[in-house]
């Protein structure tokens, strides 16, 4: 009965308003921040005295918040490109290639997911400082690609598992190349798998702070960077701001990919 | 699958189908093995060869006490997390789908929010003038300001914050997979729902709980972001240590050894979940 809805009886009141509750505490901040965003107390008072769009203009006067969210655009757009490409052609040895050790590869590609970033962060830091790429956009690309590359080969080997390769085998018998079959036949087929790959590996580089504090340079400093720093100085309520811009573009990213897989998987 | 006809001849002598694998190879090598491994080996070479690095991280009260009071954090985290998860994955994996959905959706946009975001948020409502002091103030249940920030509470807070997806969407796989029919055979033969959850749907969904609280352990160990920002001072983290040991005193031989420490244990109980789910895969077709 525990596993039925209907027959749960009293424990289901309980349990229900449980959830909500848990829901609640996990909006919480999020709306919380938002609203704190268009509120006039420079002490962070809730709730607000009043309510103003100053901290928005001051975040978008200020050409370092700017500069900041571009560069980790630059950084995670092509750290995303990267770990896509380079996931995707790793995911078709992982799942079809016949070698001994295929588990082990693996589990390798897969351990900077795992791996505390920060040991990873100090390492990468030391080993550009020895080879002159630390602060450095490549530097940053590299190590952010790196990090991202997990969230790419999971879901790619995922859709390619779920693919019957006996399709692409037909699509040869019927006169295609093995490279058109598969850039014609299998890629189509598991889009889903590699746009759901693009999202979360761009996500792990734009919302990536550790490796970030260790790289970053005056010159060069990604969001998170700029975010973390003004969190170490003080709670300015521009913080607000930046944060609720991020979570609109969240909301953003999460619609869009709703409707995209609706529409991929028609 | 495997047995096509259509398999390609090796290339260049490596084994068949591994060639596409070699720029993710090359990558992962050349920009994460090598610099982790020079890392490692500069914890015994930095200042000078020996393991006088390891000897200072274990003969020193502060280190210890840094250990301990991560792993203190961690078990706590873990704790709380698997506690609050269960019973909403329990909800999660039975409500209607209508109902359902919009606790996902929340569970979703809580987890793809940014992290520092997130920490923010919770630095502003903690803080001892913060929303969640002055309601319980104004609701006469406390009369002076809790300290709730810089200290384990707010860690274990913020901690769970960013855990309770980890810890509850899996478990709704878990969950999902137990047929009901056993809960209502236990309840026809006379248990309890008390029994009935104890002796049935508590042991059939633990692999997932051991699963998903050794995966939220071994993250919260390796944790830098919400313990250097919601915890206090005297209850450093291990990863917060290792990036100030770096950065700020720039010892790198010190800070090297704690690393590997680190490394050690996360992946030592890394391998022993990649056996719970193993484990729990194989069983799962029975």
């Amino acid at each position: 009965m525990l596993l039925d809805y209907d027959r749960l009886g009293w424990l289901r009141v309980a349990l229900v308003g449980f959830t909500a509750a848990v829901a609640a505490f996990l909006l919480l901040p999020v709306v919380f921040i938002v609203l704190l965003s268009f509120g006039s107390s420079r002490w962070l008072a809730f709730p607000p005295p009043g309510w103003t769009l100053k901290w928005y203009q001051q975040l978008l006067a200020d050409p370092t918040w700017i500069d900041a969210a571009l560069t980790s655009a630059r950084i995670a757009a092509m750290a995303a490109i990267l770990a896509v490409v380079i996931g995707l052609f790793a995911s078709f040895s992982l799942v079809r290639g016949e070698f001994r050790g295929r588990q082990v590869l693996r589990g390798l590609l897969l351990t900077p997911m795992v791996l505390p970033v920060v040991v990873f962060a100090i390492a990468i830091y030391a080993f550009f400082l020895r080879i002159g790429l630390a602060g450095t956009t490549v530097g940053f690309v590299i190590a952010h690609t790196i990090l991202a590359l997990p969230f790419a080969i999971i879901p790619i080997t995922a859709a390619l598992e779920g693919f019957d390769k006996s399709i692409e085998d037909a699509a040869i018998i019927c006169g295609a190349s093995p490279l058109q079959a598969r850039l014609r036949i299998t890629l189509p087929s598991i889009r889903i798998g590699i746009f759901s790959a693009a999202i979360f590996s761009f996500l792990a580089s734009w919302d990536e702070v550790v490796v970030a504090i260790f790289m970053a340079s005056p010159t060069l400093q990604t969001l998170p960077v700029k975010i973390w720093g003004s969190l170490r100085a003080d709670l300015s309520p521009v913080v607000a701001a930046a944060s609720s811009l991020l979570v609109g573009l969240t909301l953003c990213l999460m619609i869009v990919t709703a409707l995209l897989r609706r529409k991929l998987s028609r | 699958m495997q047995g096509s006809s259509f398999r390609r001849s090796s290339v260049a002598g490596l084994p068949a189908g591994s060639g596409s694998a070699l720029p993710a190879l090359l990558l992962v090598g050349l920009f994460f093995i090598v610099p982790v491994v020079a890392l490692l080996l500069r914890s015994v070479t930095d200042p000078e060869p020996g393991l006088q690095n390891y000897a200072a991280l274990f003969g020193s009260g502060t280190y210890v006490r840094v250990f301990l009071n991560t792993f203190l954090v961690a078990s706590v985290v873990t704790a709380v997390t698997i506690l609050v998860a269960f019973p909403v994955a329990w909800m999660l994996a039975i409500m209607p789908p209508a109902l359902g959905s919009i606790v996902f959706g929340i569970i979703i946009l809580s987890m793809w929010t940014n992290l520092l975001t997130r920490t923010y948020a919770w630095m502003v409502l903690l803080q001892r003038t913060g929303v969640i002091n002055r309601a319980l103030m104004g609701l006469g249940i406390i009369h002076e300001p809790l300290p709730l920030i810089n200290n384990l509470a707010g860690v274990t807070i913020g901690m769970v914050y960013i855990m309770l997806p980890f810890m509850i969407l899996p478990l709704v796989g878990t969950l999902r997979a137990i047929d009901p029919m056993t809960l209502r055979a236990a309840a026809l033969c006379g248990a309890s729902p008390f029994e009935a959850f104890r002796r049935i749907l508590l042991p059939l969904s633990l692999p997932g709980i051991a699963a998903g609280g050794l995966m939220v352990f071994v993250m919260s160990l390796g944790y830098f972001v919400t313990p250097a920002l919601l915890g206090g001072t005297s209850n450093m983290m291990l990863a917060e240590m290792i990036a100030q040991t770096v950065q700020s005193l720039l010892n790198w031989g010190l800070g090297s050894a704690a690393a590997f420490v680190l490394l050690v244990v996360t992946m030592a109980l890394y391998a022993i979940q990649l056996r719970l789910v193993g484990a729990k895969r194989a069983g799962g077709g029975i």
